[in-house]
Order: structure tokens, then sequence, then C-alpha cells
């Protein structure tokens, strides 16, 4: 009787033995900092004053501007030998709403290794692989959502505002930009629609050198110049253009070719 | 519908006047098995058997709520009813839940609005068994206890009989009726039972000692029927047939991202059974079951309805058999058996969106034709010699899973959802001795190890708010089981003029546990309105729960009785790491947090109850009284709040005026205290993402008559 005693006491220790050690992988110990991305909205070099006509562009509308909000995804630093730090561990879209404080900055997750970076560059929008309807369901990017008979996916930008016309009426405007739609015929019918257009575009930061350095986090000022929307190659008319633009690819197209310089780096510190 | 129950009541009324009439003099057989008290059986673990008397001498309108009153038994409430039981803070398929000794059903619902208790209800039930601990491997893979919910049978006569049974039951505050009826009876070779139940909730309110009371959208409607058929094939072997359905309609879950519209579940089994076959084998079980579970839920009961609309449609059907054989060798005894489990589950949720005059919809699948093949060998064994019991029992399983998904998702080398299949070989064994000290007193010292694979939900559900917290949830294909290591030191004492009394204590070492890590968004985001972010199951070093229970029960040969229970459980995980949200933004600073405690685990609570034998028995008025801790040791990795104690009384009478009528009545929550468990869900959408909160005072009565 002992002996099957004993035998109990040691299956029952064997039972336990299978009970391992934690096995924690280290980390490569490489030095690494942060960087944080502060969104700034400037008009002809000034800080946006919101909800007041006293903005006029280069095709001479008077206009006034009520809500911006936009993505910009695929942050990108660019270190001179080539190599590239994409931001993308945590979260490769941010979404920036000027009436969202919150949005205004971003507080980039990702682990950055120390060192001189030349340039950052983002994608204005959402790549045409991550434009997916449903991506987002939650506000308030969820408000951006693009329709799926218009291509789907999200608007990559909304400027809601208004302008006096030729005959200084007050017209509201919508200054959208998400996937293009090409018609087959003049009428602007949704049957019509033969073929999208993705209209995101990359932007590649003028003057963007940083340097981040261990522990430490570098702050870097994003600026949209928006009246640069209006500007150059092309002159912007809302007369021309009307206000909803969504399904009008050829002012899409024309807002895409005049964001060349709509970015520009503010302090960075 | 109200006049169909009338007429049906009015006329099963007249057709038992005519039975009685016809078999006056007989003996009243109830059937199955009939135990008269919770009591302990002389096991090395804690095990607890429910008799149909205890069930209906409260106002249970569910089985999970019943077994809430199981000393360290909890239940997770989401709604009205469909509690989740929670044994020593082990809770979903940690639990091995099972009915009529084998019988499974995989849950439809991927938010657990039906639990496997949710599909039966509990007038069907004769007997309720639990073992805490993984010590039971003959129903299935155990890791953290066993329920088995063992349905009325029918059994032979010696000649043709026919009895039958009526209950109604009404509890005020929710305006909740329940009807049940059964029929049941035969002669010795052929013997039946059918029987059917409805009951319609509507919804509670809290009690009032916080202010003002608040009504929930709890109600709910249930319906089920059966019918069981037995042949006698010889005095030692017999041969039953059962099939019976289970409905719920409207049935509304206010801490759910949704509401249940239907659920229909078909349970049908054949059992052969043969007895005293040799001198050494003494019983030879034999089951084939199948059980079919389609529900369909939507948020249609929501504001979000009107902007966005979700709707989910799952299919479960798990099929599978089992043979046991008993044996018995002088004073040893032996069992040895196997077991099969197939269990497919099908689901897609369609989202429609309604935005700038457009309308959006989508189709995700919850579970793409996902399959978990288990197929399992055991054996027990327990003798006894001197003043020693000795138990033992392993259990070999095979586990294999496949899904036809096609979700990929990797990024940077690392595969969050590639590869579907897995299998796995578990090895479950325990050992068990039991040491008489003297007549009296007896200890039990008691060693496990349990193992369990991943389940449907932890392998493969695709982005849903399952309600642990605030986040949709992903399965991982490749996650690995997870065992128990318990060891149960139990404490008996028993007495014919003192009483029994028990003490437990229990460590258990999890290993891989199954917990979630949030993913980064750039990996996937939520499809669920309101939620933070999306997490992923995978499996944990370890985590660790310990406790004890004690429990006294007075004689009762005493014209006064007295109950009382109290328990504890401490759960820990020794790190987790969290996440800094700062304006709805994860930013850079993960916090580890060292010796973290497991989310929903109940705070220390006990139990008094006091009854006394009036009128010889016939009358037993008795008063509980139930105090529970403030749970302040909560998970801080999962945000969970802290919960604030409270103590609630309890008084019911039960009078049997005949043998055929029986009255249960009386009142919970006597002083309408406003209380809600630690293990109740949050209220979705409710501004400080306050808990639901239990029903308050509630008035009841059951009339029970049989014939």
């Amino acid at each position: 009787m002992k002996y099957a005693l004993f035998v109990s006491i040691l299956l029952g220790t064997l039972l336990f033995l299978d009970i391992s050690c934690n096995n924690d992988t280290p980390d490569d110990g490489k030095p690494t900092g942060h960087i944080s991305l502060s969104f700034i909205h400037l008009v002809d070099g000034l800080p946006l004053e919101k909800d007041i006509m006293k903005y006029v562009n280069a095709a001479g509308n008077p206009y006034e501007i009520n809500q911006i909000m936009y993505f910009i995804s695929d942050v990108t630093l660019h270190k001179a030998d080539g190599t590239t730090k994409l931001i993308s561990d945590w979260t490769d879209i941010h979404y920036v709403d000027i009436d969202i404080p919150s949005t205004l900055t971003w507080d980039v997750y990702d682990d950055i290794d120390t060192g001189v970076y030349d340039s950052i560059s983002f994608v204005f929008g959402i790549t045409k692989e991550k434009n997916q309807s449903f991506r987002f369901v939650n506000p308030p990017e969820v408000n951006m959502m693009w329709p799926d008979i218009l291509g789907g996916g999200y608007h990559y930008m909304m400027i809601n505002g208004s302008w006096k016309n030729n005959e200084n009426v007050i017209m509201s405007y919508a200054f959208h930009m998400g996937i293009g739609q090409l018609y087959k015929s003049n009428v602007i019918e949704v049957d019509s629609i033969y073929a999208f257009v993705q209209n995101y575009f990359s932007v590649k930061l003028p003057n963007s050198a940083i340097t981040v350095e261990e522990n430490k986090t570098c702050n870097i000022e994003i600026v949209m110049n928006i009246d640069s929307w209006f500007i150059s190659p092309h002159s912007y008319d809302h007369n021309f253009w009307g206000g909803a633009i969504m399904q009008n690819q050829p002012a899409m197209q024309m807002a895409k070719e005049n964001g060349f310089d709509v970015f520009t780096v503010g302090k960075i510190e | 519908m109200k006049k169909k129950i009338y007429l049906f009541i009015s006329f099963f009324l007249l057709f038992a006047a005519g039975i009685r009439a016809q078999h006056l003099s007989d003996t009243i057989v109830l059937g199955g098995v009939v135990i008269t008290d919770t009591l302990l059986k002389r096991t090395p673990f804690v095990t607890t058997q429910v008799s149909k008397e205890i069930m209906q001498s409260v106002s249970t309108r569910d089985v999970g709520d019943y077994l809430r009153s199981i000393p360290n038994v909890s239940g997770i409430r989401k709604g009205g009813g469909a509690i989740d039981p929670v044994i020593r803070g082990f809770k979903f398929s940690q639990l091995n839940v099972v009915m009529d000794g084998g019988m499974k059903i995989e849950n439809g619902c991927p938010n657990r609005m039906d639990p496997v208790a949710a599909h039966v209800e509990v007038e069907e039930l004769s007997q309720i068994n639990l073992v805490k601990g993984p010590f039971l491997l003959n129903y299935g893979p155990a890791l953290g206890g066993v329920i088995n919910l063992q349905t009325e049978d029918p059994h032979p006569y010696a000649k043709f009989e026919i009895h039958g049974n009526a209950m109604f039951g009404y509890e005020t505050n929710w305006d909740g009726a329940k009807e049940y009826f059964s029929l049941y009876g035969g002669n010795s070779k052929v013997y039946f039972r059918a029987s059917g139940g409805y009951r319609k909730y509507g919804d509670y309110s809290s009690g009032k000692t916080d202010g003002e009371t608040t009504t929930y959208n709890t109600s709910f409607t249930k319906y089920n029927y059966g019918a069981k058929a037995g042949w006698a094939i010889s005095p030692k072997q017999n041969v039953l047939l059962s099939y019976s359905e289970s409905h719920g309609r409207d049935v509304m879950f206010p801490a759910l991202t949704m509401d249940e519209k239907s659920d229909d579940t078909r349970m049908m089994s054949l059992d052969y059974s043969a007895r005293n076959i040799s001198e050494v084998i003494k019983t030879l079980d034999v089951k084939v079951y199948r059980t079919n579970v389609n529900h369909l839920m939507d948020n249609s009961n929501r504001i979000t309805w009107s902007a966005k609309q979700m709707v989910a449609d799952v299919n479960a059907i798990n099929t599978g058999g089992k043979a046991i054989l008993g044996m018995k060798i002088k004073n040893q005894n032996l069992s040895a058996g196997i077991d099969f489990e197939n269990i497919y589950k099908d689901g897609v949720r369609t989202m429609t969106m309604l935005m700038m005059g457009t309308t959006s919809t989508t189709r995700f699948n919850l579970w793409n034709k996902a399959l978990i093949r288990n197929a399992g060998l055991f054996a027990g064994y327990t003798t006894s010699f001197n003043s020693f019991k000795f138990d033992a029992a392993i259990r070999v399983d095979f586990n294999k899973a496949d899904s036809e998904d096609t979700l990929v998702l990797i990024k940077d080398g690392v595969e969050y959802f590639n590869e579907t299949a897995s299998q796995f070989v578990n090895l479950s064994a325990n050992l068990g001795l039991t040491r008489k000290i003297t007549e009296k007193l007896s200890v039990s010292l008691a060693f496990a190890r349990g193992t369990r694979s991943p389940n449907m939900l932890e392998r493969y559900i695709k982005r849903l708010t399952i309600g642990y917290d605030n986040y949709d949830y992903l399965g991982n294909p490749q996650l690995k089981p997870e065992t128990n290591y318990e060891v149960d030191l139990t404490l008996t004492y028993s007495d014919k003029k003192l009483g029994t009394m028990y003490v437990n204590g229990f460590y258990s070492y999890v290993k891989d546990y199954i917990s979630a890590v949030m993913l980064p968004s750039s990996v996937i985001m939520p499809a669920t309105l309101g939620v933070l972010g999306v997490k992923q199951f995978v499996n944990v070093d370890n985590a660790t729960f310990t406790g004890f229970e004690l429990g006294y029960t007075s004689p009762q040969a005493y014209k006064l009785g007295v109950n009382v229970i109290a328990a504890l459980t401490y759960g820990q995980i020794p790190s987790e790491t969290k996440h800094i949200f700062i304006a709805g933004q994860v930013v850079p600073g993960d916090i580890v947090i060292k010796n973290d405690a497991l989310p929903e685990i109940p705070p220390f609570e006990t139990t008094l109850s006091v009854n006394y034998r009036l009128l010889h028995g016939k009358l037993i008025p008795r008063v509980s009284y139930r105090l529970v801790a403030a749970q302040h040791h909560v998970s801080d990795a999962f945000d969970e709040p802290e919960t604030p104690g409270f103590s609630i009384m309890n008084f019911s009478v039960a009078y049997k005026l005949s043998k055929n009528i029986n009255i249960n009545a009386g009142v919970n929550n006597i002083f309408d205290v406003s209380y809600y468990e630690h293990l109740n869900r949050k209220i979705i959408g409710s501004p400080e993402n306050k808990k639901l909160y239990e029903p308050g005072r509630v008035l009841f009565v059951n009339l029970n008559l049989s014939i």
C-alpha cells in the first residue's frame, strides 16, 4: 500500500514537471527615439481664421473656410543612405480635423532608430489597397466615407466653406477629394461610370531633415498652406467648378496637381 | 398566445383530473434521480449535486442564474437571462458544460448570448452535477470544471401508467410568467416522456437604495418542447431516443452590442445502456447525439440602427458520441471509454451603413465553415484500502481544427492570421487520495492536470465584441492548448448531530493561459461601432488561481436547518502589457503591469440560509442572507472597474399542500437593494460605462402540480 502511495505522489509530481520557465526575447538594443507630428493650417502664411469670408484665391473668389478634415498615411523617414523608416508599427493612417484638437497632434508610437533623417514624405489621402469601405466604422473617420457607387473607401480630404460668386451671392462649396470616376458621356450619372481614378498622391516635404535622439521626441510641424490648393500650377475657380466636385474628376485632378506644394514643414524641435 | 396557453392549461387540468381519478391509489413516481438536498460526495475534489426540489424552491428563470448560488460559482450577466457560469474564475470553454452525461452544444452566439445552460430550462432538469477543477474526465476535456445538466429521463413501469406534471410561475418586477407541462409513463417495455414550457419576461428594474431605479431592456421570450421514448430490450438493457427543441425570441442584452432576434436549437440523442453484463463488466453506456443551433442577432433595438445596421447569423452543429465501460474487480472500480466530437460553425455578419444619402452593405464572415474534431480516450480507477480511498483518471485527446477562412494578416513578417489548420495531442490526468482520519473526519489531497484546446471563438472569430472589454476580438488559429495544473486540499467533517462541514483550498497554475493583446490599427481596424480597437487571443506564459471554499449544512433530522457557504478566488497574471490611450490615440510608452489581476474574478462572498420545518415538513419557511465583499483586485490591463460590496436578503416559503400540489413563494432582494455583481457586464452606450444592475425586489410564486 505504501508503494501505491509512493507511486501516486511520484506521478503527481511528474504532472507538475511540465511547467517551464519564461523565455523572454531580448530586444535588439538599438538606441531609439520618437517623433511627434503637429498639424498647422495657414492661409496666405497666417493661421487660419475659419467662418470669416476674408480670403481671396488666385482666381479672385472671395472665400471662407468652415471645416477641414483629411487623411495622411504612410509617413516615411528617409536617410541619406537610402534606407527608410515607414511609420506603421501602430497606425499608418492619421486623420486630421481642425475642429478636433486631439487630431492636430500625432504622437507617433513607433520606436525610431536614432540618427539624422534627410527628409519626410507621406501619402496625401489613402492608397488604393488601404482605402477600402468599412475600414473605419467609428466617428470621426467614418464620417469621411466615400460612397461605394463613386469608388468607395473614404474621402482623402474635405474642405467645406463658401465663396461669393460673380453675382455676389454666397454659395457653399465642398472641396472634397477622393476616388474619381470617369463617365461614358457628359452626363454625370453613376450608371455611366466606366473607370475609377485614384487621386491620392505622395508628398515629399521640403527642408524636412530631422535628427532623432535617444529617448527624446522630435516635434515636427506639418503645415497645410490652404491657399495653395487654389494657386499653382492651376488657378482654381469656384465659379467654374461649382460647389461639389466629388463627381468631377477634372476638378479633383486639378486639386491633386495643385497639391504638390500645399504641405511644408514648420518648426522642428 | 395567452389565449392558447389558457386553453392548454384548462385542457391539461381537465385531463389531469381524469387521470387522477383513474390512478388515485397509484404510487407517485417522479422519475429520474431525486436527491433531497445539496450534498457533498466523498471524493478528493469538490463536487456538488443539486436536486430538482432545490431548483423548484427558488425563482430561477435560468440555469446559469441558479448555478450562482453554489459556492465559488458565479455568472456573467449580459441581459435578463442566459447567465454564463464561472467556476473559481474559470469560464467559457475552460468549463465543460454537458447535457445528459455527454451531449454537447456549440453555442451559436459569439457574444455568448446562448451558453450551453441557456439551451435547457430549469424545469427540464432532474439534477445538476458540478465538479470543480479538472477532475472529471469522462465527459470530455476539462480545465476548470464540469457541469452536467441531467434532464428528466423516463423509466419503465411494472404495468402501464401515465403521469403528468405542471408548473406555473410568476414574478413581479419584470412581469415574468412561466409555464411547464410534462406527461410521462409507459409499461415494462416501452416508456416515454413529453414536455414543453413557455416563459415570457419583461424588462426588470434595479433596486431603489441608490436613489432612482433603472429599468433595463431585458425582456425575453423562450419556449421549448421535446420527447423521449425508451425501450427496455431486456431487464438489463435499455435504449432511449430523445429529441427536443429550445427557442428564444427577442432576447434583449443591454450589455452587448446586439440582441438575440431568434435562437433555434435542436437536440437529439440515442442512448444505449446495459447493466451487469458479466462478473467484471458492470455497465456499458453508449450515446450518440447531434445538436444544432441557429442564432440570429442584430442591433435593430438600438439607436445605432438608423446609421449602421448589424445582423449576425450563425449556424453551429455539434455531432458526437461516447462509449464508456464500467468494471469492478473486488474493491477496485475501473472505467474506460472513448468519445468523439465534431463541431461545425459558420456565420456571417452583414453590415449596412447609411451615410451621405447612400447605403453601403458588406458581409464579413464571423466563422467560415470552421471545424473542430476532438477524439478522446479516457480511463478511471478507484479503490480503497485501510482508511484510504484512491482515485485516478487519465485522458488523451486528439484535437484537430481547420477553417475555410481566406483572411490573411501578415505584417513585417509576423503572421497574425494565416494558416488555419492546427492539431494537438493533449494529456489530462488526476490523482486523489482521501484519508479517513476518524469516522467523522477525512482529508483529501488531489492533483490534476487538465488540458483543453482553444475553442471556435479563440481560434477563428473575426472582429466582434465578445464582451470582455470594449474591443473587437480576432481569433488566433495558431493558439496552443492551455493546461491547468491544480492541487486541491479538502477537509470534511460529518456528524449526525452536528452536521456536515467542509473546507477546501485550491491552487491552479494555468500554463499557456489564453488571454488577449491589442493589435496595431495598421494591422487590423475594428468593425464594431464604439470600440477602441482589435484584440487578438494569444497564449501568455501563465496565470494562477488560488482560493478556498467552505460550507456547513446542519443535520436534516432537526426542524431548524442552517446552511453556510463562503468562497474566495484570487486570480493573477505575472505580466501584462498595457497601451496608453490619449484622446483615442495609442501613444508611445507601453506600460508593463506586474502581477495584474485576472479579469472577471468574483470577490469573496458568504451566504447564510436558515429554514424551519413546520407541519411535519410540509411548510418550510427559509430566509437567506448573502454578503458579497467589494472587489478591489481588478485587472488594470483590461481596464476593469472595481465593484462595491453589497448584501441582500431573500425569503421564501415552500408549502406541500398535498402529495400532488406544491407551492413555493417568496421575495428576493427584500430590501430592494441596488447592486450589481462584479461579473455583470457594462451597459453598452451608457455615459459612464455603468454596469448592468441586478433586479430589485422580486415577489415570486411557483405552483407545481403532479399526478
